[in-house]
């Protein structure tokens, strides 16, 4: 498999300028070497199946796929508890992380593939009105979409869908803030008092998921669930999408099997570096843990971190994975809302912790102590993704918390030397 | 019976601290001034959870029969 690869619209770019490179894939992203169009879409896969709601839920239980936001909710339920009179259906294709850009290569070069997903749930449940969360700042992706609606309208569709832009911050794409940007309100958490597919969009039945995950579920309607099994293992059936380097030089979009080994997706070099796991609010691995590794659920879950969204950030060469943390930490503090008191006042007491810590050898207890305070504490799970970084720091590296403790840590200073 | 939790609204407690005043068996304070919750609510308690809900300025604790749960 792959060897094409495509690059993104020249206006898809992570926060350093870079366009991320997409690798063909065997499902999702088998068709980017035709082009975002719908008559190339249909000519390779034919129209898309129209299953019952009962049998999507069904579907989708028998593969047990999961959301790819980063929560990993079994989607079955949340299409079973969805599945009532007046539901409504969004798309959310925000990707608040930064490091993140699985969603922004689905929706340009394969705009067709979530789509049909979307029209696929949006029939089960009896609706039309589809709602699609795009990031404000990637105004070419809402182009391309635009253009694939239309196409999909001249092709007879009759769905009524809308468009919202998200705004480009951190919490934006958490599923409370983007019920917030659907009523007209800001785009930021609020308390959730029931799940969305209880009470969502004006208090109706809501199917609010990720775009890949969408994307999925119109694969997995067309090939079955023994189709879509024919990638993966039996445990964990079909393929994820994966961001690596997403915040480096050279990010790169990667459509990968379940049970493939991390081997084949970093290469030697990054193999014997830590790696960041599930992004920003992800979970640090030793070098040590990442052999025998394979991108999988349950094996990530057992060496005791979260693929998440599909992130991997291998800590870059001569980098000391404390300074990057600090830094990473002192970002997150800067994307809090500013609504939720333990979030506005934890984080930015965090950040200046692991600075003490990491730059001045202060103590490691307070940092403990941060982590601890602000956890299940807020409206979204930000503070929880802030603690869940920093407590995986503080268990993995051990012996280079005390080299800092010490001030004896000299790798990833230079700069900061001058 | 299930056990009744209590349950902060975020982004509406302002730290105002009466909740903690009323119902120390279950709430401190951090050390910004906003509340703790250090578990469920007790039957012995409830009378005063109920009280403590209703004291909130900001109309920011609720009383429910959940665990708590994360969006």
């Amino acid at each position: 498999m792959t060897s094409i690869t495509t690059a993104l619209p020249p206006a898809v770019r992570n926060h350093v300028g870079l366009t991320p490179g997409v690798s063909q894939g065997p499902a999702l992203l088998a068709g980017i070497a035709q082009g975002p169009g719908l008559v190339a879409h249909r000519d390779r896969l034919g129209p898309a199946p129209r299953p019952s709601a009962e049998a999507l839920v069904e579907l989708a239980r028998d593969v047990d796929l999961r959301g790819r936001g980063g929560a990993g909710f079994p989607f079955a339920i949340k299409l079973a508890a969805a599945a009532r009179r007046r539901a409504v259906v969004v798309v959310n294709a925000s990707e608040g992380e930064p490091a993140s850009h699985k969603d922004a290569a689905l929706m340009t070069c394969s705009p067709h593939v979530v789509l049909d997903g979307a029209a696929a749930v949006a029939h089960a449940l009896s609706t039309r009105e589809v709602h699609i969360v795009v990031p404000s700042e990637l105004p070419s992706l809402r182009l391309i979409v635009e253009k694939a609606l239309r196409e999909r309208a001249t092709a007879g569709e009759r769905l009524k869908v809308q468009l919202h832009d998200a705004e480009p911050r951190f919490v934006a794409g958490q599923a409370q803030a983007v019920l917030q940007l659907m009523a007209g309100r800001e785009n930021l958490p609020v308390t959730s008092w029931q799940p969305q597919a209880v009470s969502g969009h004006k208090g109706r039945p809501t199917l609010l998921s990720n775009a890949e995950t969408f994307a999925h579920l119109g694969h997995l309607a067309r090939v079955g669930a023994a189709g879509y099994a024919a990638h993966g293992t039996a445990d964990e059936p079909g393929t994820t999408l994966l961001t690596l380097r997403g915040d480096a030089w050279d990010p790169q979009v990667r459509e990968v099997a379940f049970g493939t080994p991390l081997e084949d997706v970093l290469d030697e070099d990054e193999m014997r570096r830590p790696l960041l796991l599930g992004g920003y609010h992800g979970t640090w691995l030793r070098p040590a843990q990442l052999r025998g590794l394979t991108v999988s659920r349950n094996d990530i879950a057992a060496a005791g971190a979260t693929l998440g969204a599909g992130v991997m950030l291998p800590l870059a060469e001569g980098w000391c994975p404390l300074v990057r943390t600090a830094a990473l930490v002192d970002y997150l503090a800067g994307e809090s809302a500013g609504r939720c008191g333990p979030c506005r006042n934890g984080l930015p007491a965090m950040a200046e912790a692991v600075g003490a810590l990491v730059h001045d050898g202060g103590p490691v207890r307070r940092v403990e102590e941060l982590c601890g305070l602000v956890v299940q504490r807020g409206a979204c799970a930000h503070p929880d993704g802030t603690a869940r970084l920093v407590a995986s720091m503080l268990q993995r590296f051990p012996q280079e918390v005390d080299s800092h403790s010490l001030g004896t840590c000299r790798s990833g200073r230079e700069e900061e030397l001058g | 019976m299930s056990e009744h939790q209590l349950r902060v609204d975020w982004p509406a407690c302002k730290g105002h601290g009466l909740c903690a005043e009323l119902l120390p068996e279950v709430l401190s304070r951090d050390e910004w001034g906003f509340p703790i919750v250090d578990g469920p609510v007790k039957n012995e308690v409830l009378a005063m959870a109920r009280r403590a809900v209703k004291a909130c300025p900001t109309l920011a604790l609720r009383l429910t029969e959940q665990p708590p749960r994360h969006a």
